[in-house]
């Protein structure tokens, strides 16, 4: 039985590269990773967005109405609708202009429980030291 | 010998990362590595069957089919990019594998190395 | 944590500045030799200015028109695929490609 940390690091923007966007799915698809796996085994992820990769989490995007394809916003939120641990880099939200008010801070309207939560980078770099391996997007 | 688990976004043809990535799998192979490749996003075609060899383009289909008999190298494409890009199951060469996201995460788990080649 | 860092492009990322490890090893690999190969302005390059381990991809350096004994700073170990590998299994415990 073991459970193997895996953070998924968000640098890029989205919408004109698909790798955000993987990002996003990736991580989410730890979700069904322990059909897998053995009992008790399992994947735990966390996802970080820094630099540029923080207006990934912007709200009001527009993309399925008008790229007609799911926003980056809708991901973010289903990752918070699933319990995932989401960090953003306050540094490079802040370099940004950018508040809380700015970004997707929860998904209470879709039913979920928990919240971004806007870290300091070193905080950031606590979870790539502890995680078993790193995904950088 | 361990094992290492690359993920691969870049397309076969206009950019260079997806050969990077059949090389350091080849060399680990040929050290005696177990290699799984994950394809992804735009690297999704390198398993579309029919590929013709052009010296302008690159052409990796040699050497993956010799990694694939060695026995120690898994290559796998997501479902979901490959079909969005056209490419069906009865599309994709014989040897790789077609699955979801969740089969990256897996291999990620009983890996000793992973190496993530997050597009371009 | 001891940890391999790729630089693939000819830019200097801005992760680079901010990544910490016990041991920090720099690959530069496609246009990322150019690092290795190249001053500007009569310097090297920024990406080459830390107390880390440095390594070139010699197939990468050597397809772009440089040798191997053309890096600038000799600091930089020029690597093959096979040398790669067992950086990757037996010097470093993570990889993040840039």
């Amino acid at each position: 039985m073991a459970i193997k940390k895996i953070a998924f690091i968000v640098e890029k923007l989205p919408y004109k590269s698909e790798t955000s966007r993987l990002a996003l799915t990736h991580t989410i698809a730890s979700q069904t990773v322990e059909i897998h796996l053995e009992d008790g085994d399992n994947v735990e992820p966390v996802l970080a967005f820094v630099g540029e990769g923080v207006l990934n989490c912007l709200k009001n995007q527009k993309a399925l109405e008008l790229y007609g394809v799911s926003s980056l916003e809708a991901h973010v939120k289903n990752a918070l609708l699933l319990d995932l641990r989401v960090l953003v880099c306050k540094e490079d939200l802040e370099g940004f202009g950018l508040t809380e008010d700015s970004i997707v801070m929860d998904a209470e309207e879709i039913g979920g429980e928990v919240t971004t939560q806007v870290v300091p980078y070193e905080e950031i770099q606590q979870d790539l030291e502890a995680a078993d391996h790193l995904m950088f997007f | 010998m361990g094992k290492i688990t690359i993920g691969c976004f870049s397309s076969l043809v206009g950019s260079m990362s997806l050969d990077f990535a059949v090389k350091l799998s080849e060399a680990a192979v040929k050290k005696g590595h177990e290699v799984d490749l994950w394809l992804s996003g735009n690297g999704t075609m390198l398993g579309k069957k029919g590929q013709s060899k052009f010296r302008d383009y690159s052409y990796l289909m040699d050497t993956v089919t010799e990694l694939i008999k060695s026995g120690k190298f898994k290559i796998t494409n997501c479902e979901a990019c490959a079909k969005a890009r056209g490419i069906s199951r009865e599309d994709t060469v014989e040897g790789f594998g077609v699955a979801s996201m969740d089969w990256y995460l897996a291999s990620a788990f009983s890996t000793d190395r992973i190496l993530h080649i997050g597009g371009e | 944590m001891r940890l391999a860092v790729f630089v693939s492009e000819y830019r200097e990322p801005a992760m680079l500045e901010r990544l910490k490890a016990e041991k920090l090893g720099i690959v530069l690999v496609q246009n990322g030799v150019y690092h290795a190969a190249l001053k500007k302005d009569g310097n090297v390059s920024p990406v080459l200015s830390k107390d880390v381990e440095y390594y070139a991809l010699s197939e990468d350096l050597q397809s772009r028109g440089f040798s191997d004994s053309d890096v600038v700073d000799s600091k930089v170990k020029v690597i093959n695929y096979d040398g790669l590998v067992d950086l990757i299994f037996n010097d470093y415990e993570k990889t993040i490609w840039l």
